[in-house]
Parts: C-alpha cells; structure tokens; sequence
C-alpha cells in the first residue's frame, strides 16, 4: 500500500454547494466534505480555509455539528486577499480545509441552565453553531437568552433567522444597533445596554459571548456586576493565526495560544492574563 | 558515558569519510572576529577557538524559508513536501545543543512537527566545547554551560592535537569508528577534558546574572508594568534582528507562491518575528500588539516566563548574538534582567 505520509499542512478538498449573501460585505457558504464525512466538530471551533494561490485563513464554523451529513457553514467577511477571493468562488468550486481546530464550548455544562448568548458584529457567526445546536436539543436547556449588537441596521446579518428565532418562543431575543437609521424601530445603543432589559437568574446562568475585541471587557463587567461568576462566562478569543497547530507564534495570548488552547476561554482560566481582554 | 580519545591527525580522515554521506559543517573564520558554520572542504582551516557561530543552528533544522506543501489549483489536491539532507553539524557549543533540544521540545509536542521531525532525525549533532567567550554571551549564567543530552558525540580540545570524544549515541559511535579502532581516554585524558570545561567556565564569569538565572519567571511576573519595557522599546526600530539570530525563536508565516499561468502552486513557512510591527495585526489593521513596548515586552516574556512554564527552562540560552545584531543597543536579555532585579531589589 502506498499511502502519502502525514503532514498537519496538508489541507482536504471540500465543494462550495451554496453561497448566500447576508449583508454588503458578509456571505454565508456552504460546503461538502469530498470525503464523504461529517466534519465532526463542536461549536466554538474554526478551520482553516485554503484559497490556493492566494493563501489560507481561519474561519469560525458557523453550522451546528452534524452527525449525518457532510456539510457545513461558515460566513466570511470581505476585507483581504483571502475573503475576497472566497466571494468570488461559484458553486462548484473546491477550496481545501484544515481542522477543525481549537476549543469549544463546553455545551455540557449548560445543561438544565440558563444560557445568555452574547453576540457583537459577526459574532454570531460562532455563537449560531452553539445556538442550534442547544435548539436540537432545546428541552435540555432551560431559559435561552440571545443578545446581538450590531453598529448599523444595514450591518445586520442573519435577520431572518434571527427574527423567526424571537417568533419561535424557544429564544429571547433581544437586539440593539450603535447608530440607527429612519428604518430602524428597535433598541439603540452598544450592547452592554441590552443586559440590564433580561431579568437574569446569577446563579443559573452561563454566558457565551463573541464580538469584536473592545466589546469582552464591558460586557463582562455587566456580568459581573448582575453577579455571574466568572467560571460561568465563556469568551472566544481571535487572534491572528497561520499555523493553527500552536507552533508559528502568532496568535499568542501571554503564554497560552489562541488557536489550540483557544479560541474559546472560561473567563476565569484568562482572567490574569494582560493580553487576553 | 563512553569517552574516546582522538588525535587531530585523524580528522581529515573522519571528515572525508563522512562527507561521502552527509553534508558536513565545521566552524570557520569569516573575518576577524566573525565565525560561522561553513560546508567543510579539504584543507579548510577549522576555527577551534570559535566564540560564538554568527548564525545559530537553527537554520540547519528549521530553514529560513522551507516548502510544506505542494498543491494545484484546479483539482485543489495538496501534497505535503518533505526535504531532510542528511548532515553532521560539528561544532556545536553547548548553549547551542540546549537551543536544539528546546526546538526539539517545543515543536515536537502536541502536533508535531512533522518536518522539523524529519530534518532533526537526519541532523547529527557534534558538540563541542567552547575554548573563548564572546564578549556578549551569558550562558554560564542561564544554565547553558553543559547539554546533558542532545549531540551524538561531545568533541572536548584537550591539547594541541588531542580531543576527548564522549558518545552520545550509537550512530555518533559508528561515525567515529569509521576509520578504523577507537581509544578509550584514560583517566588523565578525562582529566584534561574537566580542566577544559573549567577553563571556560571561568572565561565566562565576566559576564552574568546577578542573580539564580530559576528565579526569571517570577521576576518578570512582578514587572509586566516596568518603567524598562517603554525606556528601551522606545529605540527599537521594529528590524526584527533579534529574532532572526536567535536560536530558540522559531516562529513562522505561511506564504504562497503561484504562477498566474500555472496550476501547481507551492505554499511555504518564512522565519517572522514578534519584534516586527505586523506581527499581530490581523485584517481591518487591528493590532495586538500595537506598541513598540509590548512587542518588546513580549519577546522577554517568552524568553523569561512563557517558555519556562512550559519546559522548565529559559528560552534564552545566553549566546548573546542578539545583543551583537542589534543596531539600536537595546536586544539584551542579560541587562534586562539584571535591571529588573535591581529595580524590584527592595522585594527580595
Ligand atoms: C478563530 C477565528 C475565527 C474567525 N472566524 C471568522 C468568521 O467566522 N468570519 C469572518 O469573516 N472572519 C473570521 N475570522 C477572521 C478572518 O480569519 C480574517 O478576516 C481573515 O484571516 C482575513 O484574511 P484575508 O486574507 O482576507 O485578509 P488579509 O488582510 O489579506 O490577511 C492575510 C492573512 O493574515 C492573517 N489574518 C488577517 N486577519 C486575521 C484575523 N482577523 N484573524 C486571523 N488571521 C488573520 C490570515 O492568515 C490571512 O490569510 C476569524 C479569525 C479567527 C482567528
Ligand atoms: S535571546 Fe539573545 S542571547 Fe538569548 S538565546 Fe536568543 S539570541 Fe541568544
Ligand atoms: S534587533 Fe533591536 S532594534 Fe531590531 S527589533 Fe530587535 S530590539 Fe528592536
Ligand atoms: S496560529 Fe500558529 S500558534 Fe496559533
């Protein structure tokens, strides 16, 4: 038998089956596994996307695991080489992918608790794999809350979905922009003011929250101050990364590295750390 | 251990046989004051009284540029690309086999390495102890005088034409053996190798840390908000030297190169450095590390602490060729460290 001997850089070919766009600038994929398998991940965690010739770029994986099929989602943002060239891709194409890599929530422990998913910008581009996946699952939980933030109304991704997800019953959802325009009949203001509008029960709730880097240090601290523990918040920190494999150095948060013993954190293990909010 | 003696008038001998089967480096005169590991060929003079190799082994092991895989953009398969020379590098002082074996730790664990794996395995390490000290090296100070394991043979100078040769694996005691039957050194000639290594030793006395070089992590524990870090950073001038010539930095970017006309494509890892200003800057131009202060600040981090609390040694080897390559006088873990003890002086 003469099988190619292993190398963790070599990524494997998976098929864009649908492409749909969600905002001027954000598109979600879709892919299939050329192999066959299910991707096998856990929400929280990212791949590596190869766009051969131009270069590879982490994305959160954006679908819930999925045990039977081999597809899976991610929504990407158009600001560089590697973006842009995904935005041009057809159905059809063929990218290569590494991973999945990095930590996940720890959905277990959200078990018969109350969760509060906190969404800023794309952030709930990861936080929808732990969504759905609870909502498989929906009688295991008790109280869902999502919060999401966006900067302007036009910025909005999701929006269906997020808005048959408030009419379902199975989540809360509560929504708020930064700048409003004529359009814009809801919540105004950055995301820490939609903590104080959820009657929360500190005991019984875990947090798990995605935004842009600015975004942890005050919504923690409104955590803290409706008296969540710390070891009851969960963060996902991106950082910039290349190898993916904990070696090449880049996404180093002090001594820990964002990409195998992240990107997901508990507050608590990060909290000494200077770089890390 | 087994220790053997060799005399210099087999060496050519030893070199020439190698050299049929390996790519062989030795240490050389550049220029004055300047040595290197250079590719051995006959009648080259061999500088024994070496300080310091301008370049580190590392590029031996980890190439400033090396391919990883090979890929096509059309049928988008990839193929990973492997290149292990066999090679003998000899000379190696100590401080740079403990570099080695900190490349060997930290790249060989969790998800190894797999090509640092293959150049390693076919790398054959010949220590060999220093008989000068650059006037920048500290390494007696940061427990880098003597490498407990790492090389397959210890070369010690005992004379003007004599060598102790410990064994530090079988394939180094077959490679000594290829011109014929090894002496074991007797009591006298171990004695002279002892003698040797105190010689040094007490060369490199001249320069070190003020203080047990174990107590590093919780120094700078105490000085993440140093005055130091802005002091010094504010000089820097973001080269990224200090990383190049370093053996134990190691981190890497991942590039690409691809014809527009062609299919095939090849993606590469190029040395980087946290030093540099893009080193953390990811796209929409967010920096993590925006300032000259924590990029500086973070280097000394790793070489102090975070490297510690992963392997229970220092990331700095004491070679000192960070201090010697950097233009604007401030690479230098030796000063920065004893000024920091100095600064928290009252706390100890
Ligand atoms: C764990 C993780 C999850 C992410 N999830 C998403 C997501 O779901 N959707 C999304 O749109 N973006 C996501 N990002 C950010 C995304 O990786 C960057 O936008 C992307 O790398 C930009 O690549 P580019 O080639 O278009 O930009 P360029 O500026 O051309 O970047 C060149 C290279 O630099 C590196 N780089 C640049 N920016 C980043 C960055 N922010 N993070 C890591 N590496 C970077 C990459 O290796 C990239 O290929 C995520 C980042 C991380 C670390
Ligand atoms: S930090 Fe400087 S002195 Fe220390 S090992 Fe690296 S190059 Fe040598
Ligand atoms: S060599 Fe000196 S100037 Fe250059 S990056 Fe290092 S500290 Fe800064
Ligand atoms: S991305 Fe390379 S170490 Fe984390």
């Amino acid at each position: 038998m003469n099988t190619k001997p292993f190398s963790p850089y070599v990524p494997r070919p998976v098929t864009l089956v649908e492409k749909t766009k969600l905002s001027d600038f954000v598109t979600r994929f879709t892919f299939e596994q050329d192999n066959g398998r299910p991707l096998a991940h856990k929400p929280g965690q990212f791949v590596n996307v190869s766009m051969y010739g131009i270069g590879e770029a982490p994305f959160s994986i954006s679908s819930p695991p999925r045990r039977t099929q081999n597809t899976f989602e991610i929504a990407v943002r158009k600001i560089g080489a590697v973006t842009s060239a995904l935005h041009e891709l057809k159905p059809g194409a063929k990218v290569g992918i590494r991973g999945p890599y990095g930590s996940s929530f720890p959905v277990m422990k959200f078990v018969g608790k109350d969760i509060l998913i906190v969404a800023g910008g794309l952030g709930y581009i990861p936080l929808r794999s732990l969504l759905f996946y609870q909502l498989r699952h929906r009688d295991e939980f008790n109280r869902m809350v999502l919060m999401v933030g966006t900067r302007e109304p036009k910025e909005r991704i999701f929006v269906d979905e997020i808005a048959d997800l408030a009419k379902s019953g199975d989540v809360e959802v509560l929504e708020t922009v930064d700048m409003p325009d004529e359009t814009w009949k809801g919540n105004v203001g950055v995301i820490t003011t939609l903590l104080p509008k959820a009657e929360l029960d500190p005991a019984n709730t875990y947090v798990a929250m995605v935004g842009p880097p600015i975004m942890y240090r005050f919504v923690i601290a409104e955590c803290r101050k409706k008296g969540i523990a710390s070891d009851q918040i969960f963060v996902s920190l991106e950082r910039k990364m290349k190898c993916g494999l904990g070696k090449c150095g880049h996404c180093q948060i002090n001594e820990l590295n964002a990409c195998i013993d992240g990107p997901v954190f508990c507050y608590t293990d990060i909290e000494a750390y200077q770089e890390a909010i | 251990m087994t220790t053997y003696t060799v005399y210099k008038e087999q060496l050519p001998g030893l070199f020439e046989k190698w050299s049929e089967s390996y790519a062989l480096y030795v240490p050389a005169k550049l220029r004055e004051g300047f040595y290197d590991l250079v590719p051995w060929k006959r009648d080259l003079e061999i500088a024994w009284d070496f300080d310091v190799a301008y370049n580190s082994p590392k590029r031996f092991l980890f190439p400033p540029r090396e391919a990883l895989i090979t890929f096509n953009r059309k049928t988008c398969e990839a193929e990973p690309v492997f290149e292990a020379p066999p090679q003998i590098l000899f000379g190696v002082h100590p401080y740079d086999v403990k570099a080695i074996n900190q490349l060997d730790q930290l790249l060989e664990t969790g998800s190894p390495d797999q090509n640092y794996v293959r150049r390693r395995a076919a790398t054959v390490v010949m220590g060999y102890e220093p008989l000068t000290v650059s006037p920048t090296a500290f390494w007696a100070s940061v427990g880098a005088a003597s490498a407990a394991h790492g090389y397959d043979l210890y070369w010690t100078k005992i004379g003007p034409a004599a060598f102790t040769v410990e064994v530090g694996s079988a394939r180094g005691e077959e490679l000594l053996s290829m011109c014929g039957p090894l002496v074991p050194s007797t009591a006298g000639d171990k004695e002279g190798a002892r003698r040797a290594k105190a010689r040094v030793l007490f060369k490199a006395r001249h320069n070190g840390l003020r203080y047990n070089w174990e107590e590093t992590p919780r120094l700078l524990s105490k000085s993440w908000d140093s005055p130091l870090w802005r002091r010094y950073s504010q000089m820097c001038l973001a080269c990224g030297s200090c990383n190049l010539v370093c053996p134990t930095c190691y981190c890497f970017d991942i590039r690409e190169e691809a014809d527009d006309q062609l299919e095939e494509g090849v993606r590469y890892r190029e040395w980087d450095g946290c030093m540099l200003e893009s080193f953390a800057k990811v796209a929409g131009n967010h920096n993590f590390r925006p300032k000259a202060q924590d990029r500086y600040r973070h280097r000394y981090f790793r070489k102090g602490k975070y490297i510690y609390d992963k392997i229970g040694e220092l990331g700095c080897v004491g070679c000192g060729r960070c201090v010697r390559a950097c233009t604007a006088g401030i690479a230098n873990p030796l000063k920065v460290f004893n000024e920091l003890w100095e600064e928290t002086a009252h706390e100890h």
